[in-house]
């Protein structure tokens, strides 16, 4: 057992070890993308195709009910898509107004991975190949998930609403009250929430309102839910007021996602958000 | 119990396969319950420490650092540290402390796999406030409890292939 303690050429492995560490964290982001991407790219390729099939199969097995229950109710409301188009395009041609802007996108699975910062970043399964590009909205069923930072060519890394370095415009289903998102934490909530900022103090706004992105800045298209007021969280009298908000989405639970690929248009009537 | 007499080979197939489990197992457990799915690959790095010279086990975690910093491309290098830390001090506190006891063994993988949270967390900078606290105190024991159960679960079923000896 003696021969286990640490020896001079175990001591110099540790810090070597310690070194290349320390240098990784201090590195450009550049280049750990970099290095991150290229482990990804090769010693990881296969596990991460094992872990795709994975959820793959775990999906099929646990949401094939679900997921034909929304089919039915598609094919449905598919019925009427094609008078409601050329209704739709009457109206245009009335209107003197242009063809509406498609929206492209391509859906991807999420890639959950260890470790306590998981939430805060995520990795999903589609990339350069797809078509997703950086800073592509990343939407779950219910709402805003985040937005992807990197791109591969068949993965992607997204950063969560969770990350301390997101902000999205908001506005309320009126378009009466606008103010920032931004990640928040509440000692007596185990999960992250929103916070509302930016919201002067004689607008109020109430608890249960739906908040929805307001199309500031040309990442987030109007209209993608963020989350609903839960109340106030700080005031200050006479300039401005801050509001909790609970996320429509926990980047945690999600397992599908859609990116947006196309130009920026208003999806308020996508979500029905606000009803 | 498979299998007669433990080998480096032997060890080296249970390892592998906890390669395999974290990149298939995990992703079975539905998202609601993501905080209780075992970390194999931290698991695969204790079991690795507990026989190992510190050195190795040094440059093991480095090693699982850096797939663990490129599957979670954020504060990139502290999973690197984390790993690194907790596979020496692993494999030297296992030489230096520890019987060869499951009930020992079940909490020194707790302790490795809340000890790596807590580093990365530290090291990364990226929770702060009750968030931090609630990650701290709740969601890491308890992702590192599954990680024990996991791995006393693995010992017991590969004992005779993995050179650990557990106590009647």
């Amino acid at each position: 057992m003696a021969e286990r303690f640490a020896s001079r050429r175990d001591t110099f492995a540790v810090v070597v070890c310690l070194a290349l560490s320390v240098g990784a964290r201090a590195a450009p982001d550049a280049l750990q993308e970099g290095i991150a991407s290229s482990v990804r790219g090769s010693v990881l390729a296969p596990f991460l195709a094992l872990q795709q099939q994975a959820e793959l199969f775990r999906t099929s097995r646990t949401r094939y009910v679900a997921v034909a229950s929304e089919r039915d109710s598609l094919a449905l409301s598919a019925m009427l898509v094609a008078a409601l188009r050329e209704e739709n395009d009457r109206l245009r041609d009335i209107l003197s107004l242009s063809r509406r802007v498609g929206t492209a996108h391509v859906a991807a699975d999420v890639l959950h991975q260890s470790g306590p910062l998981g939430g805060l970043v995520l990795l999903i399964s589609a990339g350069r190949a797809q078509g997703v590009r950086p800073l592509a909205p990343v939407l779950a069923p219910l709402g805003l998930l985040g937005v992807v930072r990197s791109v591969e060519e068949h993965h992607s890394v997204v950063i969560a609403w969770t990350h301390p370095d997101f902000r999205a415009s908001a506005m309320t289903p009126d378009g009466s009250v606008f103010g920032i998102v931004e990640p928040a934490a509440r000692g007596d909530r185990a999960t992250p929430l929103l916070r509302l900022s930016g919201v002067p103090y004689q607008q109020e706004v109430e608890t249960g309102t739906m908040l929805l992105t307001a199309g500031f800045g040309g990442v987030y298209p109007r209209g993608i839910p963020l989350g609903r007021v839960l109340g106030v969280a700080t005031e200050q009298a006479g300039w401005e007021r801050t509001y909790y908000v609970q996320p429509a989405v926990q980047p945690a639970q999600a397992s599908h996602v859609i990116v947006l690929l196309g130009a920026a248009v208003n999806l308020a009537t996508v979500f029905g958000a606000g009803q | 119990m498979i299998g007669p007499k433990p080998t480096g080979r032997h060890f080296a197939v249970v390892l592998l396969l906890l390669v395999v489990l974290h990149f298939t197992v995990r992703p079975m457990y539905p998202e609601r319950f993501l905080v209780l799915a075992p970390d194999f690959l931290l698991l695969a790095l204790l079991l690795y420490a507990i026989r190992a010279r510190p050195g190795s086990a040094a440059v093991a975690g480095f090693l699982v650092g850096l797939l663990s910093d490129s599957l979670r491309p954020l504060a990139f290098g502290s999973g690197m540290l984390a790993h690194t830390f907790v596979g020496f001090l692993a494999a030297w506190g296992k030489a230096v402390f520890f019987a060869e006891n499951l009930s020992v063994t079940l909490a020194f993988l707790f302790a490795g796999s809340v000890g790596r949270d807590v580093l990365v967390l530290l090291w990364g900078g990226h929770l702060r406030g009750a968030t931090l606290g609630w990650q701290v105190f709740l969601w890491t024991p308890l992702n590192a409890l599954a990680t024990a159960i996991a791995g006393a679960i693995v010992l017991i079923l590969f004992q005779r292939w993995i050179p650990t000896r557990l106590a009647s």
